[in-house]
Parts: C-alpha cells; sequence; structure tokens
C-alpha cells in the first residue's frame, strides 16, 4: 500500500504561540502534553527514519515507523492500532513558521483512493456525511 | 480483509461512490445504474461485486427484474472511524496548543518581573 494517494483524512490545524522549531521539538518530546506520546503509559519511541514508536495507553498499543523526521518542518510516520483495524494508517505534521507563530497542520489519511486526479479535496469526508446525513434524515422521518 | 477494509476498499472508487449516491435516491435496476457510465458493463458488475462484498447493496428478485438498493449501515462504521480520530486528534491538539500558551504567559511574566526592578529603581 502506498503512502501518497490516500484520501479518507483527518485533517486538522493549529497556531501554535512558538517557532516552527520549538513546535517540532515539542511535537517529540514525550513531556509536553498534546503530542500522542505524553498519554502513553508504556513508550518506545525512536523519532528518526525508520525508527519505530509503540505505545499504550488503557491497554491499548499503537505502533508505527517514522517515514519523515526533517526539523522544523515535517514528520510523517505510520500508525496502527485495534481502531485502524490492520490497516497502516498514516500521520502527518507540517510546521509552518507564520511571523511569531507557527501554523500546525495534521493530517491522518487512512486509504488509497483509486481515483488518480483526486480534485476533489476531503472527498470523502463530504461523501461520508452527505450520505450519512441522508439516511440519518430518512430515520428520523421514519419514526 | 474485515468488514470495514471491504467497505473502504467499495467506496474507495469514484464511480462506486456514484453509484452510492444513484442507490442513496431509492432501488434501482442494473441497466438503470449502469446508464450514466461510460464504461463496459462488466466493469459495473465489478464495481457492483465489490459493493456487494461490502455489504452496501442487496439484491431482490421481483417477478423477472432483479433491484438492487442501498444498505448504508456499514458506511457508519468508516463515519464512526473518521469521527473518532477526529475527536481524538483535536483533543491532543487543543492540549498541544494550551501548553504552549501556557508557557509564552510564563515568558511573558517573567520577563514583567524583571523589567520591575528596573522600573523601581528609575
Amino acid at each position: 500500500m502506498s503512502n501518497s494517494n490516500r484520501t479518507i483524512e483527518v485533517r486538522i490545524e493549529r497556531t501554535i504561540p512558538a517557532s516552527s522549531g520549538a513546535v517540532f521539538d515539542g511535537w517529540l518530546d514525550p513531556k509536553v502534553p498534546g503530542n500522542p506520546w505524553n498519554m502513553a503509559d508504556k513508550l518506545l519511541l525512536n523519532p528518526i527514519v525508520d525508527g519505530f514508536f509503540y505505545w499504550t495507553t488503557e491497554r491499548t498499543p499503537h505502533y508505527g515507523r517514522f517515514t519523515e523526521v526533517n526539523r522544523p518542518s515535517r514528520i510523517e510516520h505510520t500508525w496502527m492500532s485495534p481502531n485502524t483495524s490492520g490497516l497502516e494508517s498514516n500521520v502527518t505534521v507540517t510546521f509552518q513558521q507564520k511571523g511569531e507563530d507557527t501554523l500546525m497542520t495534521l493530517v491522518h489519511a487512512g486509504l488509497p483512493d483509486t481515483d488518480g486526479g483526486r480534485s476533489h479535496n476531503g472527498g470523502w469526508n463530504y461523501f461520508l456525511d452527505k450520505l450519512l446525513d441522508h439516511f440519518e434524515s430518512g430515520t428520523k422521518n421514519q419514526h | 480483509m474485515d468488514q470495514l477494509t471491504n467497505v473502504l476498499t467499495a467506496i474507495s472508487h469514484p464511480t462506486r461512490r456514484a453509484i452510492i449516491e444513484k442507490l442513496a435516491r431509492g432501488p434501482a435496476r442494473f441497466l438503470e445504474i449502469a446508464e450514466p457510465f461510460d464504461v463496459a458493463l462488466n466493469a459495473v458488475t465489478k464495481h457492483l461485486k465489490l459493493l456487494e462484498r461490502a455489504g452496501l447493496i442487496e439484491r431482490e428478485k421481483q417477478g423477472r427484474e432483479v433491484h438492487i438498493s442501498l444498505r448504508p449501515e456499514p458506511l457508519r462504521q468508516v463515519a464512526s472511524w473518521v469521527h473518532e480520530y477526529e475527536q481524538f486528534w483535536n483533543e491532543r491538539l487543543d492540549q498541544f496548543e494550551d501548553y504552549f500558551k501556557h508557557q509564552q504567559l510564563k515568558e511573558k511574566s517573567l520577563k514583567k518581573g524583571k523589567k520591575n526592578p528596573k522600573e523601581i529603581k528609575t
């Protein structure tokens, strides 16, 4: 499974009041609240390309392999947990310096799309939301 | 492959998503489904097989005709996958942002604290 053409995704942005270097370092420091490693009961973390991580929280294991570690702009790693049902999902975090702040964008993507062009960004979520809204309103109408 | 993987695979193709959208408006016969697509009927059959394997459609024979209808339940599984992660990362990033905001406030108050003694001297 290639990491490049994934479209089912969660995309979140935050503006963090610090330099991109500080935010990048904070994202990899298990002592900093908010990064995924900080919530681990047991943690193994080796944030270099082809380095692995393993962490558990409430007995839920998470595994992954770092595929890009480029200070201070980008971190990319795979992500597997019981929630990904055996799929190797992909997490990309980018850090863009904006004045004194850093625009941080996290994309958690899970599946390749066979539509090569992918002109419709966020098509999956739109599709799912639209359909489920349709059916939920349909169910409501039935009651 | 588990059910979630089957559903993800089934909805990963724009033609299959278009078929689902069409069936969301109501059951249809095979040729009605195939009509808008500029692909061979064979290809439509393959798309329908993948949708069927994922449990997203069912066929019902009515006389000599087969009606194909949508079963939306498996889509909820995918939506819940997406929404769970949306919630997880939002909570994480809220905490992360708060940490840096707090750090910034601490730095500012430290700077003020350093300035004050000078201000008293002058």
